[in-house]
């Protein structure tokens, strides 16, 4: 694809967007720092009000947004009645109730300190910038477009999440007009027993037709194998079954951290976690090559996708960098007892205007101007009559 | 091109053959009729053709198929796909996406094919079938008859061989029907294909087929002929086929244009002769009225208003085109839809304002889709609960019923029943409580002739013992042999209402076949000429 | 028709799970429930602190997990009939979802996915789980990080319920009636164990403690979710028994109709062609 042609309006492949928005996820997970979590906020916000499309979901950024508010809220709240922190400034002395026996061991109420609710805070707001990246990732990538880059091995389950989506639709309208049906013979649409009686025939219909569509799965080709040879097969088998004991074990040394040393690197563990994960998706990319499909309007993949992924790489590196090598002092966790003001350290500052590129770096969203989500009236009063 | 070699299907539940003896050779490029009545093996037959039985279904297949010199012993249908398309009899449940283009592309993808291949074919087939208006819309927005010429397009991209379709234009109205079938003919002669289709309106199909296969069922094997042969001797005739053997006219004519060249003589002889019809029951008491109805649905008007008074014993046919308003007119009658203006009665309540059960003793409304009545596990359970809605004595439904539709095994699932057999539970359901008023919304469906000729049977009956009939409907056959009286519908407005011999013999687009023929006589029906012919001696 | 009768009350199985498959459903559950319960789960000196990268990198490994055993599954063959079951039912579901709200209990989603489960095998159930919560999730417009959680979870409950033992009639009835209400809570339960460290964070009285003996953590737990969302578990538990006494054998025999009609276990026979004789028409 050529470089003009590549920024012209048109939709960015959607694991791009999935990309930069793990990237700036991961770098949220890496920091306490209410300015730098902000930051990243904003720059999510920012390319998400420059890069979203029309359409209805383009609004679930806003969505997350409030979620995001509501789980610091609750991580507040939480701290307030439930808080054991004792050191700091006394905000206010809440009353202990007297609770039963068997809940003795719990503390409710209490001092609420400064300190306490400080790293309440901190921590409900690393949570909410996490969503707030997923939540761009939503509005600018629908997630049903993902269902168009379904890799081979997860074709069949792709499908069934399609015909879910087109069916779900059609199913409302059926809810519609069998209720209609049942007023006619005289019984009630509404309550428990109109729900049963509206639920099964539509269930029952549903199914019938799963089977008409089933036939014209098959009759237009579904299921088609590309031939794989036995030797292939059992290289992908055992890449996929190699790949998830390694993961399992290599868990198994995360979450018990006594493990066999070699050396002072840890066998079980963090590498074997990694090991294995690699070698799973191995033998899952493998496993894809048996179903032989091709894809209509594949989504290109050029240098727009690529800047867009840099830059959630970048940022994400530049967040564990800082981490690494400076440890608490570089900023990034905000000491909370005793409080101090948050710092503004510069590399993670750096790296997160880094993921403001696709604001400009993306392309257009490209929206075509025809009545496509305007169904045709006539028909449908038919429908909403029928 | 399609071989069958004494093919014998049995399904795996047991019961007699579903096929028996078939032998069938259909040459490249023919568009092929299958014919015959319901349970008779028309759908197994087109199913054997692309694999689907017994690989699909299950059961047992004694014989050979081979389609394109590929067997079907060793080619399940997803190896037939490229040389095999099928059209299954309701469209919308055989999409498998959501936008029309994607429809178009997802049998190619499945096939493989290079994405600019690909692209090439999605044009081609938007020319033939002429969808380039529709290419982006959502397919649940479509009217039948885009439906039907979509699923057309979508097995039409992978360039197959062979085209089968069950029951394309069942569900369409004559206009949609024309738009289908002239695709299809389109398809036969410039491109080549060979068509096989199972239909049950035979006046539309019936003049365009290359050869007749007439399933007569009972395991008895199929007749296979040229249209007008085979037409001579079926028992299942579009009524300018009886006109034509009525009238002894050789060779039997299949279109409305045949018939009238060779109608000139049946002319003369009924010239000056008139119709024996019922008598029009113009004066029984008003059972329903509409008084200056308006329906508004946001900014669109579906009814503007109406006025219609429906008396005791008359069968009243609603026609028009579809979006016209017909369903509208009935909901309001029932009460499913209370009017923005003007107000409805029937048996002098308002029905919207009824509650449930005191509604069935005034309107019964039989929906296009009979199936949405249904609810229960077996007829018998279907029936029991229509007689406690009804307040009416155990097994008073299941009498019913079996007056309409004998032979029905009431422990079967009401969905197996077969379109005919539902309809007649949806009639025995509604009727049971006898309501003055009864509607029909599209009850002809997916119904053969022997069904159809029960149901004007049935529907006379109801109008002898006093019961208003009101029913929307696109088969002008129907209308012809059981309305007393037609109201046409256009954009919400009352069109035209009258006697139906009025009202439908002048108009091009309602006119049934036997009227086409014999204008500008007054004749409606094949057994009026009958009687007329009788009568002159 | 005795035959038929009786392959009819045989469990169809729509999605068979075999050898490999299975065993990789074992690991990864296995792993899926670390995943879950990795409070519960460290001891001294493993990277599970507060502060730890282990449930970030449990969090990013489970979408993987999911989509491995997943694709497992499908390549032991997932037919038309089969993905176009899952399509229905998972739309059933996902319509259906937002008319059963947390605080009313009535969770009909679960219900299917039980029922669905029972019908058609353990395999169909898991695959229903995972494509029933993810269409709705793209339903209701948002993925988000709980979703390969509830995905996991939601799979689980409808293997469940395709494992339970044989049984016919009232029984069986019962039967799922104690499953739904065990599985609501339960799910209810997973869920809670999901967000529990992010909400209680480090240093408050309900959090977990790194280390800590097993019975301590969880006593902390099950005050936590006493304190928080019990009462919504119970209500979902409840009203999970209370819609499968009265629809469960309704929809049990609509889908065992469908399973039968769809034909998963029927063999395809072909007989050979007789020679044709002369003047045999």
């Amino acid at each position: 694809m050529s470089l003009a042609a590549a920024f012209l309006p048109r939709d960015l492949h959607p694991l791009a967007w999935w990309a930069w928005a793990a990237g700036l996820a991961v770098a949220a997970s890496r920091s306490t720092n209410p300015l730098l979590l902000l930051g990243l906020v904003a720059v999510a916000g920012n390319v998400v009000a420059a890069r979203r499309s029309t359409a209805p979901w383009a609004r679930s950024y806003a969505a997350f947004l409030r979620l995001g508010v509501l789980v610091v809220g609750v991580r507040l709240a939480f701290e307030v009645v439930f808080g054991t922190t004792d050191s700091g400034t006394v905000l206010v002395l809440l009353p202990r109730p007297p609770l039963p026996h068997a809940l003795a061991g719990l503390e409710v109420g209490g001092p609420v300190t400064v300190d306490g609710l400080l790293g309440a805070g901190n921590d409900g707001l690393r949570l909410a910038a996490l969503l707030a990246c997923l939540g761009a990732a939503n509005a600018l990538a629908n997630p049903s477009r993902l269902l168009r880059v379904v890799p081979g091995a997860l074709y069949e389950v792709g499908v069934a999440v399609v015909v879910a989506l087109t069916l779900a639709p059609q199913m409302v309208a059926d809810v519609a007009r069998v209720r209609q049906a049942r007023r006619l013979r005289g019984r009630p649409d509404r309550g428990l027993r109109g729900l049963a009686g509206v639920a099964l025939p539509v269930l029952e219909g549903a199914l019938d037709r799963s089977l008409e569509l089933a036939a014209a799965m098959d009759s237009r080709g579904y299921g088609r194998t590309a031939g794989v040879s036995p030797a292939a097969r059992r290289g992908t088998a055992g890449l996929v079954l190699g790949g998830v004991l390694g993961v399992a074990l290599g868990a198994y040394g995360v979450l018990d951290g006594g493990s066999p040393d070699v050396a002072g690197v840890p066998v079980l563990g963090l590498p074997l976690l990694v090991l294995g994960a690699l070698a799973a998706t191995a033998g899952f990319r493998l496993g894809g090559r048996r179903v032989a499909r091709t894809s209509h309007r594949p989504d290109p993949w050029g240098l727009p996708e690529w800047l867009v992924l840099g830059s959630g790489l970048v940022t994400a590196a530049g967040f564990v960098l800082a981490a690494a090598l400076g440890g608490d002092e570089a900023g990034l966790a905000t000491p909370t007892s005793p409080p101090s003001w948050p710092t503004l350290p510069l590399l993670p500052l750096a790296a997160a205007l880094v993921g403001l590129l696709p604001a400009w770096a993306a392309p257009r969203p490209y929206r075509r101007p025809v009545a496509a989500d305007h169904p045709q009236r006539e028909h449908d009063r038919e429908q909403v009559a029928a | 091109m399609i071989r069958f070699e004494d093919v014998t299907v049995t399904y795996a539940d047991g019961g007699p053959p579903a096929l028996a003896g078939v032998d069938l050779i259909v040459p490249e490029g023919e568009l092929v009729l299958v014919v015959g009545p319901t349970g008779s093996g028309k759908s197994t037959l087109l199913r054997c053709v692309n694999g689907l039985v017994p690989h699909f279904s299950g059961g047992t297949l004694r014989g050979r198929v081979t389609v394109a010199g590929r067997d079907t012993r060793t080619h399940p249908p997803r190896e037939l796909a490229d040389v095999v398309g099928v059209v299954g009899q309701d469209p919308l449940a055989g999409f498998v996406t959501d936008v029309v283009e994607d429809e178009l592309a997802y049998g190619m993808e499945s096939l493989g094919l290079a994405p600019d291949v690909m692209r090439r074919r999605i044009e081609d087939t938007v020319d033939l079938l002429g969808l380039g208006d529709l290419r982006h819309r959502a397919l649940r927005t479509l009217s039948g008859g885009q439906r039907q010429r979509v699923a057309i397009g979508s097995v039409l991209t992978a360039h197959p061989r062979v085209l089968v379709l069950d029951e394309p234009t069942s569900a369409l109205d004559p206009v949609a029907a024309e738009e289908v079938l002239a695709a299809l003919h389109r398809l036969v002669h410039d491109l080549g294909l060979t068509v096989l289709v199972a239909e049950h309106r035979l006046e539309r199909v019936v003049q365009h087929a290359d050869r007749v296969v007439r399933l007569p069922g009972g395991g008895l094997p199929p007749i296979v002929g040229l249209p007008a042969e085979l037409m001579a001797g079926s028992p299942v005739a579009p009524p300018v086929v009886e006109l034509g053997r009525l009238a002894g006219w050789r060779p039997l004519p299949l279109s409305v244009r045949d018939a009238r060249r060779a109608a000139g003589g049946l002319r003369e002889r009924l010239a000056g002769r008139s119709p024996l019809r019922a008598v029009h029951p113009g004066d029984g008491p008003v059972v329903a009225a509409l008084r200056d109805v308006s329906v508004r649905y946001g900014d669109q008007v579906a009814l503007r208003r109406v006025s219609l008074a429906v008396a005791g014993g008359e069968v009243v046919a609603l026609m028009g085109r579809n979006g016209a308003g017909k369903s509208t007119l009935l909901h309001a009658l029932v009460g499913l839809r209370r009017p923005d203006g003007g107000s409805v009665a029937v048996g002098g309540a308002d029905p919207a304002r009824l509650p449930g059960p005191r509604l069935l003793a005034h309107v019964g409304l039989v929906p296009q889709d009979p199936g949405d009545l249904l609810g229960a596990d077996t007829v018998t359970a279907e029936c029991a609960a229509a007689d406690r809605d009804a307040a009416r004595p155990t097994g008073a439904t299941l009498a019913l019923l079996d007056r309409l539709a004998p032979g029905i095994d009431p422990a079967t699932h009401p969905r197996d029943l077969s379109e005919g057999q539902r309809l007649a539970l949806a009639l025995a359901l509604v009727c049971v409580a006898e309501p003055p008023l009864l509607l029909l919304d599209e009850p002809t469906r997916g119904l053969d002739y022997a069904a159809k000729r029960r149901l004007v049977q049935v529907l006379a009956g109801l109008a002898a013992r006093g019961h208003a009939v009101v029913l929307a409907t696109h088969d002008v056959e129907l209308a012809a042999e059981a309305a007393h009286r037609t109201v046409v519908l256009a954009d919400g407005e009352v069109v035209a209402d009258g006697p139906t011999a009025e009202v439908v013999v002048s108009s091009p687009a309602f006119a049934p076949q036997v009227a086409k023929v014999l204008a500008p006589g007054p004749w409606l029906t094949v057994a009026e000429v009958e009687a007329a012919l009788l009568e002159a001696g | 028709m005795n035959a038929a009768r009786r392959a009819a009350r045989a469990a169809a199985v729509a999605v068979p799970v075999r050898g490999r498959a299975g065993l990789v459903l074992a690991l990864v559950s296995a792993l899926g429930l670390a995943a879950f319960g990795w409070p519960l789960l460290g001891s001294p000196g493993s990277g599970l602190g507060h502060d730890g990268d282990a449930p970030w990198l449990l969090a990013l490994l489970l979408p993987l997990l999911i989509v491995v055993v997943l694709a497992e599954i499908a390549d032991g063959g997932m037919d038309a009939k089969a993905v176009a079951l899952l399509g229905v039912l998972a739309a059933v579901g996902a319509a259906l979802r937002p008319l059963g709200g947390g605080a009313t209990g009535f969770q009909p989603m679960f219900v299917l996915l039980i029922l669905g489960g029972r019908a058609l095998g353990p395999g169909f159930g898991f695959v229903l789980g995972s494509v029933t919560m993810f269409a709705s999730a793209l339903l209701t417009g948002g993925v988000g990080p709980w979703l390969p959680f509830q995905m996991l979870a939601a799979s689980w409950v409808g293997l469940g319920a395709g494992l339970l033992p044989r049984a016919s009639g009232r029984r069986e009835t019962a039967l799922l009636v104690g499953y739904g209400a065990v599985s609501g809570l339960g799910f209810g339960l997973l869920m809670n164990l999901w967000f529990w460290p992010f909400v209680t964070g480090s240093d408050s009285s309900l959090s977990f403690v790194a280390g800590a003996p097993l019975a301590q953590n969880l006593a902390q737990f099950l005050t936590f979710s006493v304190v928080t969302s019990l009462g919504w578990d119970v209500a979902r538990a409840v009203g999970n028994a209370a819609l499968l006494v009265a629809v469960g054998p309704r929809v049990l025999r609509a889908l065992r109709r469908a399973a039968r009609r769809a034909a998963f276990d029927v063999p395809v026979v072909f007989e050979p062609v007789e020679p044709t004789l002369l003047g045999r028409r």
